[in-house]
């Protein structure tokens, strides 16, 4: 009971924090995506539009407000639900971002789940071969993994998988011919609510390779993390004592030097997954997977200010979330930071 | 112990994905094999499925897929009947009587009538919707309705290149009780057109599906079904065609393109288009010397750059418009000569220690070998004594910058023009009032100005050979290359080859 009322003081604590820090990003957002010389007037219109055309775009879209007025204009919007207008696909950000994001969230999520299995088991395995000739060739291994880009190991994988050795699908969400069920936009849940498991397997191939270059690409550094909390961990005099009480080792990494030196490895997941949802746009691009991060390239080149702002804040909405579940992480794993 | 759990289940891992992985791979290679069907990879996708919407030249293609325009363009781009079987631009440019044709039917089954016409390019564009066809049929005030399959397009001023929009950019005919009836956002999600194909599955930037239209009043398509994968980086597209995973795809590097003509069963083309890259010049700053504008431009080793950055298959261009289109000269030659270069920088008193120089803009990434090309011209105008400073821009930025007067003294631009008219190459890129052009100077803009409500053909067409030829022998302007297309597909996929780049299911076909 005292856990739950803590993660709920907690919870509550970390929303109203949320509150200010979104006014700011928004603030920074709209700020920076202003003064860019980019003229969201001329990209809204065809070509052949004329000088006074965009003169009288520009007016039409309050550009030729002072900043702070755009400002209040937008976020009185804000409030109402309104993020704004696509420039370039003419539709409203809110449904552009909503038929988007499932998709990359279904991606950064497995993604994840690849970086935790391949980071946990590779810093457990450093840990294990301390000491040996192989930490050295184990510690240069991680240092190689951990200076390759996620979008490099997007084209090496899809070089190896999908031309080489033709196994893996690296186009799209689904093969041809693949019926595509919709109930919450998330494919794999609403092929599994469907009953569609030939869908549901599909969908799973095509993300394997950019779960895995996402995932490979975070996963040295988790790694690291744990192999030098554990090493710490063991200096501790509790792991002695275990040792003392004739528990196995086994028993004494798994239910004592793990459980302790997990702690900093997940408040680095949870800064990654705030970093993984950024590198998901190039991945996307790569895989013609169609997430926001595809979305938002083309909000980019297109200079649509709205659908980037409106992107801009749901990347930041999701490092707050993942923030606020990796801090009720934390109280759930350290009975330390309850009592605090 | 709990690594070699690990790892076991990694092992499964990868095993099975490897099975699953194989499976399907035989499945889309089975699926390739079919002649009902044919999967491009294409690098774009539509803004959205309002084809009146949106200019995205890219697009056009798939748009074209799905709905007709009133006119069509031949394979070498000449203007032919489509749904509009009859029209003629009155000698006044005011008005253009049309006949349309009588067996048309949309996707859902509605005969195309004249008031489809009227609907699509005036009742639309005055509700107030933002489409960007209302900037083409400005000049657009009705379309008369005389009779079931003639009407008469009247103008608030002279559009001579009426005919060539009914072909371009946006100008697609959609269904007013449908769209009426549905509204235009359900009609952006469930488009109706009369096309060659129906569209029945669509995933914004990654698949489109399309169905043969077997009540389609045109030459049937061959390929009943048309997948058309969106896949926008290069390299990607590289490896879907290099797979199979794709039969046909376009628009990947030149050197990418020459390794995988050579691979068994595929070939490679490099297709020169309608699209020029050129110089956009100021007439100020550090080119207010005409001299130094055309030192710039006798400096360019045209034909070097296309063999380094496209295969020696983009034509250097010495005049705004591409080989084939009505405002080509085709035996005017613009020299490549540096010691004229040199000579006329002399005599305008320009030395080694007080060198002309100028700062030049360019997109890395717009389009093909764009800041490499910078680059190499930068090194060109070292050679003959000019001093450039290089800048990289955003293609977003181009028009705020051109807007304030912010553009550098060169900046290098590729402008498309599937029409191939000239009015849409020299009058776009020259005409002081549209946002393209940096040149400024007044004479060359009145000659254009005059040129846009001139409605007599022969003497449009002579007016804009002679006004491009002035504007690049007074440096106004600096055409470099005709851009390329490469296109890499299966050697038993059959295509129909256009001047313009298209590249439709509806002209493919198996052997």
């Amino acid at each position: 009971m005292r856990m739950f009322a803590t993660i709920a003081k907690l919870l509550v604590k970390r929303v109203l924090t949320a509150i200010p820090i979104l006014l700011i990003v928004s603030a920074l957002l709209f700020c920076i995506l202003r003064i860019l010389p980019v003229d969201p007037a001329a990209m809204s219109l065809p070509p052949n539009a004329t000088v006074q055309e965009v003169e009288a775009m520009r007016t039409e879209m309050g550009l030729n407000l002072p900043l702070y007025q755009q400002y209040g204009i937008w976020l009185n919007k804000l409030f109402h639900g309104d993020i704004g207008r696509s420039i370039h696909f003419r539709q409203d950000v809110t449904s552009l971002i909503g038929s988007t994001l499932p998709a990359t969230i279904e991606l950064a999520v497995i993604a994840m789940g690849v970086a935790t299995v391949f980071g946990l088991a590779g810093g457990l395995f450093l840990f294990y071969v301390r000491g040996t000739r192989a930490e050295a060739v184990m510690d240069f291994l991680s240092i190689l993994l951990l200076s390759l880009p996620e979008f490099l190991w997007s084209l090496f994988l899809l070089l190896i998988f999908g031309v080489f050795f033709e196994v893996l699908p690296f186009t799209g969400r689904l093969s041809p011919g693949f019926e595509r069920p919709v109930v919450t936009g998330f494919l794999l849940l609403d092929s599994l609510i469907t009953g569609n498991i030939s869908t549901f397997l599909n969908a799973l191939e095509h993300m394997i390779l950019p779960c895995l270059a996402l995932g490979i690409a975070l996963s040295p550094s988790l790694m690291r993390v744990l192999r030098s909390s554990l090493l710490d961990a063991y200096q501790d005099d509790y792991i002695q004592q275990a040792r003392l009480r004739g528990l196995s080792e086994k028993r004494i990494l798994i239910r004592h030097g793990l459980k302790n030196a997990i702690l900093p490895t997940l408040s680095l997941m949870g800064v990654q997954f705030g970093f993984l949802f950024g590198g998901t746009l190039l991945v996307e691009i790569i895989y013609s997977y169609p997430g926001m991060g595809n979305l938002m390239v083309d909000a980019i080149r297109n200079a649509d200010l709205p659908i980037i702002q409106g992107a801009g804040l749901t990347y930041c909405i999701a490092v707050l979330v993942i923030s606020i579940v990796v801090d009720s992480l934390y109280l759930i794993l350290n009975p330390k930071l309850r009592v605090r | 112990m709990t690594f070699e759990i690990d790892r076991r289940n990694l092992l499964q891992m990868l095993g099975l994905a490897a099975v699953s992985g194989s499976v399907l791979s035989q499945a889309t290679i089975a699926f390739a094999a079919d002649t009902d069907n044919v999967t491009i990879g294409w690098p774009s996708d539509v803004p959205s499925w309002d084809p009146n919407l949106r200019f995205v030249p890219d697009a056009q293609p798939l748009f074209k897929m799905v709905f007709d325009q009133p006119l069509d363009q031949s394979p070498d781009l000449k203007l032919i009947a489509n749904l509009i079987t009859k029209w003629e631009l009155k000698p006044d440019g005011l008005s253009m009587p049309f006949e349309i044709r009588s067996d048309v039917k949309f996707h859902n089954g509605d005969p195309m009538t004249m008031e489809d016409f009227k609907y699509t390019f005036v009742d639309r564009i005055k509700s107030g919707l933002k489409l960007d066809i209302a900037n083409s049929w400005r000049t657009l005030t009705d379309i008369e309705i005389l009779s079931p399959t003639s009407g008469v397009m009247k103008f608030s001023a002279p559009t001579p290149t009426a005919p060539q929009w009914l072909a371009f950019l946006g100008s697609y005919l959609v269904p007013k009780k449908y769209v009426e009836s549905v509204g235009p956002e359900e009609f952006a999600k469930k488009p109706v057109g009369t096309g060659p194909y129906k569209l029945v599955d669509y995933q914004m930037n990654s698949r489109i599906v399309l169905e043969r239209n077997d009540d389609y009043f045109g030459t049937k398509p061959k390929i009943k079904r048309v997948t058309i994968d969106i896949i926008k980086d290069p390299s990607a597209r590289t490896a879907a065609i290099q797979s199979g995973q794709v039969d046909l795809t376009v628009n990947i590097p030149v050197r990418e393109a020459e390794r995988l003509g050579k691979t068994e069963g595929l070939t490679a083309e490099i297709n020169p288009f309608t699209r020029l890259i050129l110089l956009q010049m100021r007439n100020d700053m550090g080119f207010t010397d005409k001299a130094v504008r055309l030192a710039a431009h006798h400096a360019i080793d045209k034909a070097a750059l296309s063999k380094a950055f496209y295969g020696g298959a983009a034509v250097p261009l010495s005049i705004p418009a591409t080989p084939g289109t009505p405002g080509y000269l085709p035996d005017y030659k613009f020299a490549y000569d540096p010691e004229l270069s040199k000579k006329l920088l002399a005599d305008a008193g320009y030395t080694a220690d007080k060198p002309a120089t100028f700062k030049l803009a360019a997109t890395n990434g717009q389009f093909p070998s764009d800041f490499d090309i910078a680059r190499a011209l930068v090194q060109m105008w070292q050679k003959v004594g000019l001093k450039v400073e290089l800048e990289q821009i955003e293609y977003s930025k181009y028009f705020e910058l051109n807007r304030g007067g912010k553009l550098p003294e060169a900046t290098l631009y590729s402008f498309d023009n599937a029409t191939g008219d000239p009015e849409i190459f020299s009058g776009y890129l020259m005409n002081p009032k549209m946002p393209f052009g940096a040149w400024k100077g007044q004479e060359i803009g009145d000659k254009i100005l005059k040129l846009f409500v001139e409605p007599v053909y022969e003497k449009r067409i002579a007016g804009y050979k002679a006004v491009a030829q002035e504007a690049v022998e007074t440096g106004a302007n600096i055409p470099i290359l005709q851009s390329v297309q490469t296109l890499v597909r299966k050697k038993s996929l059959n295509y129909v080859k256009y001047g313009n780049a298209w590249v439709l299911g509806s002209t493919m076909s198996w052997s």
